[in-house]
């Protein structure tokens, strides 16, 4: 039964990432890698979500995720990396901090109480300082392959023997 | 045709500019224009320096044999994402060095891309209204509340389509947009005609988050370009305070 939970939520991140894909006007081509890697992505975090890992830990882990898998896309597909590492980053982006954030900011403009205003206040800070941190989290783990290979461009980088040997299968494929 | 070298050097700068131009306006960050544009004059044989801001870029070409400068400006014009542009603009770099292309071949496939087509304007919408219900979906929304989501993104990025066509305000089009989308949204919690309608109230508005800058702003953070950074953080501060004042104005309205 969890199983049948979990491909679920698979396809919905799938389709977030192609939503936003196709509103960014990405090209026809790399739709179903980005389906892909945004479902991907999108489970890592659950999954370390589920074993216990905080939020940004675990956002940092799937924009990681997203961030390799998209030189290899850029490799497979002939496009910049981040085309396909943005809109598969987006089911991630903390949507949810951020809206508590805005309503508690709203809300805070119209206390008058002391004692509620404190309590609005250290919500709306938590929440707040959670959403900016994922989403520092996010932006780092999409560039972290550009800051580690420090190369002036991803084409000229030779992919990775290990990478190679992962993703052989899809390349027969193709 | 022949071009002379004073003409070939003019040419060459305005088709660089024009790169690097299309990048800005398409959601490219500072360290992918600057890359593209060092790599295509460094294959004609020049060596290029690039200013680059949100608003206009700047560059000089030199040639070291005959030791001459070359500068010239240019604005970009309404910044607006579009990753065709950015993908076959990246291609057409590499094409420029490995197929040795002309300044004339240069320039039919940048006037090539600009007109490649969008997707049909019905996908997107039906496509970004599906990624809404999706987002309700992974929140813990029912089918109900995912319906919700899906109409009030769906009536929500076409008012947003309508006004950016009539050129209103960048930041009053979103406003526009998240006040549409948080009204349809809210009348199902104000009527109470599904268990959690809050989580469609939420997630109704997600299509406007301004993940494009706020991304390339920590990626140009990280780079070093500090300013376009912080120009980049700023403008999509002020669109989420833009989707958050729509949000109020239901809220208000409804009294949530």
């Amino acid at each position: 039964m969890e199983w049948i939970v979990f491909f679920e939520t698979w396809i919905w991140l799938g389709f977030a990432a192609c939503g936003f894909a196709i509103l960014f006007n990405v090209p026809p081509r790399t739709l179903w890698v980005i389906f892909i890697m945004g479902a991907l992505g999108g489970t890592v975090k659950l999954i370390c979500l589920k074993l216990g890992v905080n939020i940004i830990l675990s956002s940092l882990m799937g924009a990681l995720l997203i961030g390799f898998l998209s030189i290899r896309g850029a490799h497979l597909r002939h496009s910049p990396p981040f085309v396909f590492a943005i809109p598969a980053v987006i089911p991630m982006v903390p949507g949810a901090f951020t809206y508590r954030m805005m309503l508690g900011i709203i809300h805070l403009t119209g206390e008058n109480d002391h004692a509620v205003f404190l309590q609005l206040l250290q919500e709306t800070v938590d929440n707040g300082l959670k959403a900016f941190f994922v989403l520092s989290a996010l932006s780092l783990g999409v560039s972290a392959p550009m800051l580690l290979s420090r190369n002036k461009s991803i084409k000229e980088t030779k992919p990775n023997k290990f990478l190679n040997k992962l993703f052989d299968s899809k390349k027969a494929s193709d | 045709m022949v071009l002379s070298e004073k003409e070939k050097i003019n040419e060459l700068c305005k088709i660089l500019l024009e790169v690097g131009a299309l990048l800005m306006e398409t959601g490219a960050n500072t360290f992918r224009i600057r890359v593209t544009v060092m790599r295509i004059a460094s294959a004609f044989g020049y060596h290029a320096e690039l200013l680059i801001t949100h608003r206009a870029l700047m560059l000089t070409i030199n040639n070291e044999e005959s030791d001459q400068f070359f500068s010239r400006l240019m604005q970009t014009s309404a910044h607006r994402v579009n990753f065709k542009i950015v993908s076959g603009l990246s291609r057409m770099s590499w094409h420029i060095i490995e197929e040795k292309w002309d300044l004339e071949m240069v320039r039919h496939e940048i006037d090539r891309l600009k007109s490649v087509p969008h997707y049909p304007r019905i996908v997107t919408l039906l496509m970004v209204a599906l990624a809404g219900a999706s987002f309700c979906r992974i929140f813990g929304g029912e089918a109900i509340e995912m319906l919700i989501a899906f109409v009030a993104t769906f009536v929500g990025l076409f008012v947003r389509q309508e006004v950016t066509k009539r050129e209103f305000n960048p930041y009053l089009c979103i406003f526009l947009a998240a006040f549409v989308s948080a009204m349809i949204s809210g009348a199902a919690v104000n009527l109470h005609i599904s268990s959690n309608p809050e989580y469609a109230f939420a997630t109704s508005v997600l299509y406007l988050i301004p993940g494009i800058p706020l991304i390339n702003s920590l990626l140009d953070l990280l780079d070093g370009n500090i300013i376009n950074g912080v120009v980049r953080g700023l403008n999509g501060l002020i669109i989420a305070f833009s989707i958050a004042l729509g949000l109020l104005g239901a809220i208000l309205i409804y009294n949530i």
